[in-house]
């Protein structure tokens, strides 16, 4: 198109931006005075916590606000054009032409009535008008583009045939159909699983550079924007606090919210007892409730009355640095190279005997082809194979491992909800695998309790606080009258550090850091020895995550519990965990202290792993490695080792023992074990993952 | 006596104004609808830089104005009527409209005091209190609680009796004087008389009672049975849910009117079997309030023990009255003729409400804050009961109005055919089906329990409408 190469500007222009949401009550201000400028060929990274406006800035520049929201100040211009001033037809044709957007949820982007290429056809067919024949071609050769294989069988599949990576690589090839100048991505690979999450981050750099597409990349994991991003923008409620190149916003930040953000993610380096998280004090201010100046004020560290919050603060430019600023007015006078004021360091907590012993558990399901008449063919998923290992007291085990690796499965053993199809698990000296948890005594329900993944989830909603805790307590039979257990349950309040008039509240009136607190506490209520944690911190906020990992570590060292701490997030097992296990495909295919793991030999799942966890700093030198294809299904595991269909390492094996064998758990060091069949020398040439590069 | 008009001494004055309000809507209707076509939009929310709101109007938005006034004019007319009618001494001033206005005063009364309240304290009042912030809803809501708060106050608001007969009133017009009055004996009929000699008006009021006293029962006892067999099929799945949902199925594949011509049958009725039907069905309630509190409290045994002890005392005796009509006490019974309809609408209803409640719980099953009841040992039905049911409410709260509708309308269908009531009841469905017959000479015995019927569940369809759209803001 010709005006496309006659235009050299910045692809997308806003400057001072305003938007707000309009409720029978009142205004509510979304995004203030926001700017921004994208270059052609760049990538700008828009980071912050949930509400701080980021969606609300790309719905605003794609001009889709809905009924409540309306611009209130500011412009957007894309390519030297305003957007406002446009008509709705000409707003029409931009959009998925020249700007394209990317969602969250691959599933809720693709029409599940339509096949792939045929949807993939209609973008050129509509905003270019050229033949279906040449539209079905020209999607043909963006499959391949993203990586899929198989393109032709792709075009002739329905969304719900496809993994979710799959579909996520689909909504990228729509994006590109009609080579966009601008591609806006929003989370897009926030319901994904690590590994798939970094081979889709690796494509779309890969397509901005052939592509030359500038994007606006939305997210709140600051790791991820390092990895694809050449600027950042950081938001805090509304406003952005802090923006530059990723250079001088990760090394030589000049925002004091930047610098908490910062300190609230596990680093390498980090440990839980040495140098604890800080998280970041108080809450978020809801958008009506803001306060007047620096909205970051009451949180803030370096906050001087009178000053900050005097009225409202422009952005200033960091001299020195390219296109740098920061909404802080005593910028220049922080001394930001100043070590933070720890925290108390913490006592490591004593480890004690064994707590919990799980041998040789198998737990398969056998799923029949239809539920209703039988029938004769049955197939059996494997969701644990041959599980073996041991917690003690006061200790955590960390579980990693994707969806579908079977972590949940165990979980639901150990909890008793469902029974295990073989081997055993012994909680001090009982056996309980097969005991449901109707039929095990209060005593065994109540050392065992769950902590769970969604805050939102976690309680029931028309339920007070206090009697969803005092529950529990009825339930584990402690305290003998209605007022001793709600002594009993204020004191649970006290443990997880929430005022006690939260007893009478909703849930709906808490935070998602609250609610996952309360969860704690009712998990504790009957005096749990073991806490199953499962992702209990992966759907808050980052600097609500120190929080709650914090208070978890607390308890665990008060109340000698043994936590094992299921999750995806290396690094924030690394940071908090005592010893790891990797799983995969029902398999553990790792095990070891934390040290062990996170140091060469690897398992090679380990190793693609920890390559694929985005790490918030430029310090760090990452190995790369993209693990092709999905995660085989339970239903139908490859031969062999579970890991053969992915592993990289497997030419270096001898002979197909790979595809023949299930590799035996070998013994590496003590206490560290591997299910590979690699020789020992191959294992002991492997390179660290990750290294810290020597300032 | 020529009878009074519809207007009475306002008339005059008031019936022009309400002609022209009429014509303005219907004028505004159509340049609305013209403009439309014509792609005139209506005006678009401006914003100025001190963060108000104007809105530049287009001529759409002042058709869509004209008739919004148009419409309160008419509303206003009628309002004005009725405050005459209030005032005014005579009947003949009054007119029709402003004297039946005037035998509703208790239902103003009742309903200006609610609405005061409501409005008051619509904030501290949950979804009930949001309700207030829809038109629709509070539409629904006014016309639900007029015919509530008719059959409440029915004695008051009638002037007649449902079975007084006055056979020199036969088919009388509305407004006919009465031939020789009683002492305190209201002059009029105010809606005419039907083929009997009977008051309409005074029958319609009555009529209210008689559909009101049965519908919101018979709904709330087919929620009870639906809630009770959604909840374990959608919560266990499997080999129970298979059969419930086949028999659901099975219920709904059955003709309905059919269904209740074989249940009204003599034989059927002599062989016992409705109340066979209504001992199972009315067994279900109890069933649901002990293991409601058994599941609640069984770790406080003697609490328990009160309230299963409670429950079962005041729910069997109810139960031996109503479906075995055999009160020790002989307070409660119900006719076997109202029985038999209990019995058909619950049977009829049900089935709905059991898919309703398992589909719900199908969705809510997979919330954590199950799997934590899971993981502490409750009972399945305590999580059901206590976990999964209070969060299904909001559909099911909208849907209990809208069914009261249903129920309401095969109430209405039941008497037409002349089923399941006694010949004699007011209902309306039954009067509609015995004005029926002269409609093309005497329309006036007819029109107005249809037209109550008619509002009734338009009220009843408004209000789930206000409660399903506060029910999804904020």
């Amino acid at each position: 198109m010709a005006e496309d190469t006659a235009y050299d500007g910045p692809i997308l222009e806003i400057d001072k931006l305003s938007i707000s949401f309009f409720t029978r009550l009142r205004e509510i201000p979304a995004v203030m005075d926001f700017s921004a400028n994208v270059m052609p060929g760049e990538a700008l990274g828009l980071v912050g916590e949930s509400g701080c406006g980021k969606s609300t800035v790309a719905l605003g520049v794609m001009q889709d606000l809905g009924v409540n929201g309306k611009i209130v100040g500011g412009t957007i211009k894309f390519k030297g054009r305003d957007l406002s001033e446009m008509s709705p037809e000409e707003l029409r044709d931009i959009r998925g032409s020249q700007i394209a957007m990317i969602y969250q949820e691959p599933m809720a982007s693709l029409n599940p009535a339509m096949k792939i290429g045929k949807q993939l056809a209609e973008v050129p067919v509509i905003h270019e008008g050229i033949s279906e024949e040449e539209a079905m071609k020209r999607a043909r050769q963006v499959v391949e583009d993203v990586k899929l294989p198989d393109p032709d069988r792709i075009l002739k599949a329905y969304p719900h045939q496809l993994s979710g990576g799959q579909q996520q690589r689909i909504v990228i090839a729509m994006a590109l159909m009609s080579k966009p100048s601008l591609l806006i991505l929003d989370e897009p690979t926030t319901a994904l699983d690590v590994t798939v999450e970094a081979a889709i981050v690796e494509l779309v750099k890969d397509l901005g550079k052939k592509y030359g597409t500038s994007m606006l990349f939305i997210s709140h994991n600051l790791g991820l924007v390092l990895e694809t991003c050449d600027r950042i923008c950081v938001m805090y409620s509304g406003e952005a606090v802090e923006r530059g190149s990723i250079e001088d916003v990760f090394d030589e930040m000049k925002h004091p919210y930047t610098q908490a953000l910062f300190r609230s993610i596990p680093l390498p380096g980090a440990d839980k007892n040495a140098s604890p998280l800080i998280a970041i004090p108080g809450n978020f201010p809801l958008p009506h409730e803001r306060p007047n100046g620096c909205n970051f004020g009451p949180r803030c560290d370096y906050f001087e009355a009178g000053r900050c919050d005097a009225g409202p603060i422009s952005m200033a430019q960091v001299e020195g640095n390219d296109r740098h600023a920061t909404r802080c007015l005593r910028f220049q006078e922080i001394d930001w190279s100043a070590p933070p004021t720890l925290a108390d360091k913490k006592e490591k907590g004593v480890i004690g005997d064994t707590v919990l012993k799980v041998d040789n558990l198998k737990k398969y399901y056998e799923v029949a082809a239809n539920s209703m008449f039988g029938g004769a063919d049955k197939k059996v998923v494997k969701a644990n194979e041959t599980i073996s290992f041991e917690a003690r007291e006061s200790e955590t085990l960390a579980i990693v491992g994707e969806s579908g690796c079977g972590k949940s499965t165990l979980a639901k053993v150990l909890m008793g909800l469902e029974t295990a199809t073989e081997g055993q698990v012994m909680l001090d000296n009982l056996s309980i695998e097969s005991t449901e948890i109707q039929d095990r005594d209060t005593r065994t329900v109540s050392s065992i309790q769950m902590v769970f993944q969604n805050p939102f989830d976690t309680l029931n909603p028309s339920m007070t606080v206090g009697r969803q805790i005092i529950r529990a307590l009825e339930i584990f039979k402690i305290g003998n009258t209605e007022a001793e257990r709600r002594v009993r349950m204020l004191e649970l309040l006290d443990l997880v550090k929430l005022p006690r008039e939260f007893a009478d509240r909703m849930p709906r009136q808490l935070s998602g850091g609250q609610k996952q607190r309360v969860g704690i506490a009712r998990a504790f209520a009957g005096g749990a020895r073991i806490v199953v944690a499962d992702e209990p911190v992966s759907a808050l906020d980052v600097s609500v995550q120190a929080a709650v990992t914090d208070l978890l570590m607390e308890i665990q060292r008060n109340e000698k519990t043994t936590l094992l701490f299921i999750s995806h997030d290396l690094s924030i097992v690394r940071y908090l965990s005592d010893r790891v296990m990797v799983m995969y495909l029902g398999h553990v295919v790792e095990l070891g202290s934390t040290d062990q793991v996170f140091s060469p030999p690897y398992h090679p799942y380990t190793e693609a792993l920890l390559s694929a966890v985005p790490i918030a700093d430029t310090s760090v030198e990452k190995k790369h490695i993209v693990l092709e294809g999905d995660i085989p299904s339970a239903m139908n595991p490859p031969s062999g080792c579970p890991f053969q269909t992915r592993c990289r390492w497997k030419s270096e094996v001898p002979g197909n023992l790979c595809e023949t064998e299930v590799p035996p758990q070998r013994k590496m060091a003590a206490g560290h074990e591997i299910k590979c069949h690699l020789a020992d020398d191959i294992l002991a040439q492997m390179d660290p993952v990750i290294k810290i590069a020597a300032e | 006596m020529d009878p009074i008009t519809w207007t009475g001494s306002l008339g005059p004055f008031l019936n022009p104004l309400m002609l022209a309000a009429i014509a303005v809507f219907v004028l505004g209707f159509f340049a609305q609808l013209v403009l439309n076509f014509a792609g005139v939009q209506p005006g678009e929310v401006q914003i100025n830089p001190d963060h108000t709101l104007s809105v530049a109007r287009s001529p759409n938005d002042y058709a869509l104005m004209a008739m919004k006034y148009a419409v309160l004019l008419f509303l206003a007319c009628v309002a004005v009527f009725i405050v005459g009618g209030i005032v005014q001494p005579s009947l003949e001033q009054k007119g029709i409209i402003g004297a039946m206005g005037q035998r509703f005063l208790p239902v103003w009364i009742a309903m200006i005091l609610i609405f005061a309240l409501s409005v008051t304290f619509k904030r501290r009042l949950g979804l009930y209190g949001k309700l207030f912030d829809s038109p629709i809803g509070m539409v629904g809501f006014f016309l639900v609680m007029f015919w509530m708060l008719t059959a409440i106050f029915a004695g008051l608001v009638a002037t007649h009796g449902a079975i007084d007969v006055v056979s020199q009133m036969r088919n009388e017009v509305p407004g006919s004087f009465m031939p020789d009055p009683d002492e305190g004996e209201y002059l009029v009929y105010l809606l005419g008389g039907d083929n009997l000699g009977r008051d309409v008006f005074s029958r319609m009021v009555f009529g209210a009672r008689e559909v009101l006293k049965i519908a919101p029962a018979a709904t709330l006892f087919a929620f009870m049975v639906g809630i009770t067999l959604g909840l374990p099929a959608g919560y266990f799945g499997g080999k129970l849910d298979t059969v419930l949902t086949f028999i659901a199925n099975l219920v709904l594949a059955f003709p309905v009117i059919l269904l209740f011509y074989l249940l009204v049958t003599p034989e059927i009725v002599a062989s016992g079997i409705p109340t066979y039907m209504a001992a199972v069905l009315f067994l279900f309630p109890i069933i649901f309030f002990v293991i409601l509190f058994n599941s609640r409290f069984f770790t406080q045994p003697f609490t328990r023990n009160i309230y299963i002890f409670l429950t079962v005392l005041i729910g069997g005796w109810l139960y031996l009255g109503l479906a075995w009509n055999s009160d020790p006490l002989g307070i409660i019974s119900m006719p076997g003729n109202i029985l038999i309809v209990f019995v058909s609408v619950v049977f009829v209803n049900s089935p709905t409400v059991f898919r309703i409640v398992r589909g719900i719980v199908l969705d809510i099953k997979t919330r954590d804050y199950v799997a934590a009841g899971q993981t502490r040992g409750e009972g399945p039905w305590y999580i059901m009961l206590w976990e999964i049911l209070p969060n299904a409410r909001g559909p099911l709260i909208v849907d209990f109005c809208l069914r009261i509708g249903y129920t309401t309308i095969l109430l209405g269908t039941l008497g037409f055919f002349g089923l399941g009531v006694s010949p004699e009841s007011p209902d309306w469905g039954s009067t509609i089906n015995e004005g029926r017959r002269l409609l093309t000479i005497y329309p006036h015995p007819a029109l107005p329990p249809a037209i109550a019927l008619m509002t009734m569940v338009l009220g009843l369809n408004l209000l789930a409408d206000g409660l399903r759209e506060e029910s999804l803001r904020d």
